[in-house]
């Protein structure tokens, strides 16, 4: 049996840690796709439309009720059946990032749209009318006054669902999408699987600091955008 | 398109076969982690020392980590510290005969425990002090005051986290086949493999689990209206 040798830990970071980029970049894309998708399900939550609102709502319960890894075989085995049979594209030799793009996407959007839904509905409706009675037009007090309320709001929650969009995005190396762990999977077994729980450790402490350099640039944009603000004083 | 139905409908009852696997987890996880996450939340609450400051450093890398890197850390580590402790205690128990469904314990309890003492902390601090003094004032020792005056209430805040927590283990699970678990993924990604039938049996295991989810959220939703009544 191998002994735990603690110098592998970071023996690969130097290999492991230029693949971060490929992480990020599909974490950011995810999150710009599911925001905008997001959106357009928290307007069909909260509008009148029934239809929209039991599709939005539908979309969101099946969705968080899907594993991430199973969304992800089901779009990499799915989505270009699909494209065959209903434009007659092939995309079968499409780079394996978009598949992870696309599974992700779809994810960020049913919890962002749970996150915008409650961070409007937060803001209390006087806040609206007051503007609107000095002389905003509805659009502009959307805009200049809900807008940047909602958004302090939905700062903490939002966070938290990019943090886990990190995580879960690690799933890409199970469909062969080379990442941070797709990388790592390589390092491995480019070793025969000797010192595996090293190198895995030594990925999972990358991750670890990521996350919490995260929460920490939260919590100073927390502070940033509260300014001014009068908040509950806790003890 | 080429969608096999009749593959379809076949391996929907043969992934069923891998349901008391995913419950077997889920269900056991969630007995060892339930009191041992209230332990952690209670000694993060009330005491300043050492244990408490691991705790934290715990439930940070826990929380800070992807659970597919738990899992290959605890898959890769675990088989060989068991292996040397059966050699030490002199055991005659082979490694490679141990059921993986072990492992898949270990990493979702060590997952949950972290994320349920979070979930009691913050149920715990929605409870006023006032009523730990007034219980313990009334006469009440700490451990009827806590079993019977602030565990049901901070229960009523608790238990939709509760909900959440299972409802994601449940997703978890099926990570388990990484590390040879026979749970539904598993046994649907054999049947697929056998003729390349992905999209079918992803399908399967997709709507199974859609379906497990809902009847663990329903389930949830009745058990909240009861403890309601415990809210002043």
């Amino acid at each position: 049996m191998q002994v735990f040798d603690y110098r592998y830990i970071f023996r690969y970071w130097p290999e492991m840690i230029p693949f971060l980029g490929v992480t990020f970049l599909t974490v950011i894309i995810s999150v710009v796709f599911g925001i905008a998708l997001g959106a357009l399900l928290a307007v069909g939550k909260m509008g009148k439309n029934r239809v929209g609102r039991i599709l939005a709502n539908g979309y969101t319960t099946v969705l968080r009720c899907t594993p991430s890894i199973v969304l992800l075989f089901v779009m990499y085995y799915g989505l270009p059946e699909l494209m065959i049979g209903l434009f007659d594209i092939d995309i079968n030799n499409l780079h394996k990032g978009i598949f992870v793009i696309v599974t992700f996407s779809l994810l960020f959007a049913a919890s962002m749209s749970e996150v915008m839904r409650s961070a409007y509905e937060s803001i209390d409706k006087g806040q609206f009318e007051a503007a609107v009675s000095v002389g905003l037009s509805p659009k502009q007090a959307f805009r200049r006054i809900l807008l940047p309320q909602c958004f302090y709001v939905a700062l903490p929650n939002f966070g938290n669902a990019v943090i886990s969009l990190l995580k879960e995005g690690a799933l890409g190396f199970t469909i062969g999408f080379i990442d941070i762990m797709g990388k790592t999977n390589l390092i491995v077994s480019s070793n025969y699987g000797a010192h595996s729980r090293e190198i895995y450790l030594g990925l999972a402490l990358i991750y670890w600091i990521i996350s919490i350099l995260l929460e920490k640039l939260l919590g100073k944009a927390e502070k940033v955008f509260g300014k001014g603000r009068r908040v509950l004083k806790t003890n | 398109m080429t969608f096999n139905t009749e593959f379809f409908m076949k391996t929907l009852f043969t992934a069923l076969r891998g349901l008391p696997v995913t419950m077997k987890i889920t269900a056991l996880t969630l007995l060892i982690s339930l009191p041992i996450g209230f332990l952690f939340a209670v000694i993060r609450l009330r005491e300043k020392s050492v244990s408490k400051k691991l705790i934290s450093i715990y439930i940070s890398f826990i929380r800070g980590t992807p659970i597919v890197v738990q899992v290959l850390i605890i898959y890769s580590m675990v088989p060989s510290v068991l292996a040397a402790v059966f050699k030490g205690f002199n055991l005659p128990i082979n490694i490679f005969d141990l059921n993986p469904i072990i492992y898949a314990y270990i990493v979702f309890t060590l997952n949950t425990i972290a994320t349920l003492s979070e979930v009691f902390r913050s149920a715990l601090s929605t409870v006023d002090r006032g009523q730990l003094e007034a219980a313990e004032a009334a006469g009440l020792t700490p451990i009827q005051a806590y079993v019977r005056i602030i565990i049901p209430q901070a229960m009523v805040t608790a238990v939709p986290n509760i909900c959440t927590t299972t409802t994601n283990l449940i997703k978890s699970t099926s990570l388990a086949f990484l590390m040879t678990v026979k749970d539904i993924t598993a046994v649907a990604k054999v049947e697929a493999a056998y003729g390349y039938n992905y999209i079918e049996a992803y399908m399967d295991i997709w709507i199974i689990y859609i379906v497990l989810c809902t009847i663990v959220e329903l389930f949830f939703k009745i058990l909240e209206k009861r403890l309601r009544a415990y809210k002043a």
